[in-house]
């Protein structure tokens, strides 16, 4: 009896809180639910999409918002995990009554968010790589995807690096689906230019010893040695090839050279290694909205510039509120239209998402890190080409699953 | 004892009653605390969150605290319930009603192959085998990329609707039906738990955990006690497991990480390994620590860390366990 009334209390107490959550969502803010590992493997880039993603909303909040309507960011710490980025994302959606979702680190939690996020027909930008999302399967009407994907990225490294370094590579490729769509990408877009595969070691992810493949990459004999990992693996990997001699006669390279693991790492480690990415600070050499970007990133966050993946997070946002903007509105139906519509240039040069699955299309860089940090600590890379935007480089519609 | 006790009661007059009316009837007490934990806890996914990991933990504590076998490999029993799940609709379009009872059988057959070879073994050995063979389970799921997604993680666990007998269609994707159908189903495990630890096999169980030799001499089969414990431990687990696929639309990889088995772990200690709610307790305080404390620092598990520490070293039963004890002296 003291328990029944007990719990009619607590009840009674709880129930009106839920209810004004609510009454706030629909004239209140433009909420963007941002998902994003804060802890965990990819902290670092995490962190830097946050203060980029920030940047965006700042910019739209100064320049008046929709018709005064401010943008507001709810940042959740999705831990790398999927199963707790689905959880993140649906109190997202249920409570918090966001209207966009933006974010996602790793393939496998953006591809959460995007299942979680398109049975429930709200609009999700995904900023990580991945070739998954944009297959039929995955993919829904309300999935937008800013990043590059693995056939994108490593089609345009390849297309660099073998007419200049050489037909004959070897792959060490951490074992999980990056690593083998990126393999992949390598393959499709060398066999045409006359590649050789002399092997495709896996390594489990997260490993630390790397002493056991070199002498057999070594023995190979490869022009190109390809590390198709991520993160601090391909730190790791980077420094013992040079440590075992490899880069005497073997070319490096990555599909991906984060800006991130290259500062870890190390000027000498890294040096003359070839890769690709979305983004580098340098950008705005030549390309004024990268500058307009990174001026505004230096003085919102004290000087620093941004990395790419953190980029990603400025791209990813700053695409939703235009297109509220230009939908007059943030009814899901009519921002996608308008997403479908833009053709804009923010911060790398022209994109715009491609019809049948709004994948960006845009241009891959191809960089390579050098040790002379002549324009201060954060001047790790050249640009050594540029790829796109062009839609031949992505892989079809219909052979991604879409009705053309 | 009864020296320490008169004050407490004065003090907290009606609470020592409430406390032996929540553990003469656990069962009840369990469903009551299922409807009220939506409107105690800020969000429904969280809530549901918390059942379903409550669930998982209470059928490790089935083998870890009535059994006393701690075992490393539950992940494997709860991935094995949540692939059967997401595979039965991901792939199959199964209904719910099937889809749900998929997973618990999947669970104790995964706990079979796992328990014949594992109950032979004892103390720190029954928990390396039992790691070593979620292990195998972890790259199985890993490498089996047609049926699991791999390392990408099973997508399209969809269940848009449920179909309940008379006609009645409800909304999969409302949080309300969602957390409805996994507190049924949970509080119906609860119940069935809760029977077997009251049956002749339960005491078993119990003689097994105090005096193996002693429990031997009477004519008990150790391991066949044994291994169904471990079976029903997997059942419990495995139906965790999808109604958590059931939840999250998705089945990561992860789920049979050894983290994940860790987890069990930590929340049957943190909530207390000797009562029955305990488990429960330790997966609403844990998870919901989580979402408070994440919210502001990205550095929670060092909160978290800090917390089970405390658990450990000053409240040896528990949060649930130290609790109903103040409240019963």
């Amino acid at each position: 009896m003291i328990a029944t009334r007990r719990a009619t209390l607590l009840a009674a107490a709880a129930l009106p809180l839920p209810a004004l959550v609510r009454a706030q969502g629909t004239e209140g803010p433009i909420r963007i639910g941002f998902p994003t590992p804060l802890t965990g493997a990819f902290g670092t880039e995490a962190q830097d999409q946050v203060r980029a993603a920030e940047v965006a909303v700042a910019e739209f909040n100064e320049s008046g918002g929709l018709g005064g309507r401010r943008a507001e960011l709810l940042v959740r710490d999705d831990r790398l995990n999927p199963g707790e980025a689905a959880t993140r994302t649906l109190e997202l959606i249920e409570r918090d009554r966001v209207d966009f979702l933006v974010g996602g680190l790793s393939a496998a939690v953006q591809l959460a968010i995007n299942n979680v996020a398109k049975e429930r027909k709200v609009l999700f930008n995904s900023i990580s790589q991945s070739d998954a999302i944009n297959e039929a399967r995955d993919w829904g009407p309300t999935t937008f995807h800013e990043a590059l994907n693995p056939h994108m990225t490593a089609g345009a490294v390849a297309r660099h690096a073998l007419p200049r370094f050489g037909k004959r590579w070897a792959f060490l490729t951490a074992d999980y689906a990056y690593g083998h769509e990126m393999v992949r990408g390598f393959q499709r877009a060398g066999q045409p230019l006359g590649m050789e595969t002399l092997a495709d070691i896996r390594h489990p992810t997260g490993a630390t010893d790397y002493s056991t493949f070199l002498p057999r990459i070594a023995g190979l004999r490869p022009d190109v040695l390809c590390l198709c990992n991520f993160g601090r693996d391909q730190q790791i990997a980077v420094k013992q090839a040079g440590d075992f001699g490899l880069k005497r006669n073997v070319k490096l390279v990555a599909p991906v050279l984060l800006y991130t693991a290259r500062l870890a790492g190390g000027g000498p480690a890294f040096e003359g290694v070839v890769g690709g990415t979305s983004y580098y600070w340098r950008l705005e050499e030549t390309v004024p909205s990268a500058r307009a970007f990174n001026d505004r990133f230096r003085r919102q966050h004290g000087n620093r510039v941004p990395s790419d993946y953190g980029a990603l997070g400025y791209g990813g946002v700053r695409t939703v509120l235009e297109a509220a903007k230009a939908a007059g509105g943030t009814d899901t139906a009519k921002v996608v239209e308008a997403m479908r519509a833009l053709r804009y240039d923010y911060y790398k040069g022209p994109q715009y998402y491609r019809g049948c699955d709004h994948q960006s299309v845009q241009s891959v860089l191809v960089i390579e890190a050098k040790a002379n940090t002549a324009r201060g600590e954060a001047d790790v890379f050249d640009i050594v080409a540029q790829e796109g935007p062009e839609e031949r480089f992505l892989r079809s519609c219909e052979e991604l699953g879409h009705k053309a | 004892m009864s020296g320490t006790a008169a004050p407490t009661r004065a003090r907290l007059p009606g609470l020592a009653p409430l406390a032996e009316w929540g553990m003469r009837h656990r069962v009840f007490g369990t469903w009551l605390a299922l409807a009220a934990l939506p409107l105690l806890l800020p969000s429904t996914a969280l809530a549901t969150s918390v059942v379903a990991y409550g669930l998982y933990a209470l059928g490790f504590n089935l083998l870890f605290g009535w059994g006393g076998l701690l075992s490393f490999g539950h992940a494997a029993l709860l991935g094995g319930g949540a692939y059967a799940t997401g595979i039965a609709i991901a792939h199959y379009g199964a209904p719910w009603w099937a889809a749900i009872g998929v997973a618990p059988v999947a669970g104790a057959g995964v706990a079979f192959l796992m328990g014949v070879l594992a109950v032979r073994t004892r103390g720190i050995y029954f928990a390396m085998v039992t790691l070593a063979l979620s292990q195998c389970a972890y790259h199985v799921a890993y490498q089996a990329v047609g049926w699991t997604g791999g390392e990408n993680g099973l997508r399209g666990v969809n269940l848009r609707e449920v179909a309940l007998p008379f006609g009645m269609v409800l909304d999969g994707l409302d949080p309300r039906v969602r957390y409805g159908l996994v507190a049924v189903a949970a509080g119906l495990a609860v119940a069935a738990v809760s029977r077997v630890l009251d049956s002749p096999f339960g005491a078993a169980l119990a003689a097994l955990r105090e005096n193996e030799a002693r429990a031997r001499a009477c004519g008990y089969d150790v391991r066949a006690v044994r291994l169904l414990a471990f079976v029903l431990s997997g059942a419990v687990c495995g139906l965790a497991g999808g109604l958590l696929a059931i939840h999250l639309s998705v089945v990561p990889v992860e789920t049979m990480h050894y983290a994940t088995s860790g987890l069990a772990v930590m929340l049957a200690i943190l909530g207390g390994m000797h009562s029955f709610f305990g488990p429960f307790a330790g997966a609403a305080a844990f998870l919901l620590l989580e979402s408070a404390v994440a919210r502001w620092t990205e550095h929670w598990p060092l909160v978290a860390g800090t917390v089970f520490m405390l658990c450990v070293l000053f409240f040896r039963e528990g949060i649930w366990g130290t609790l109903v004890g103040w409240l019963r002296r």
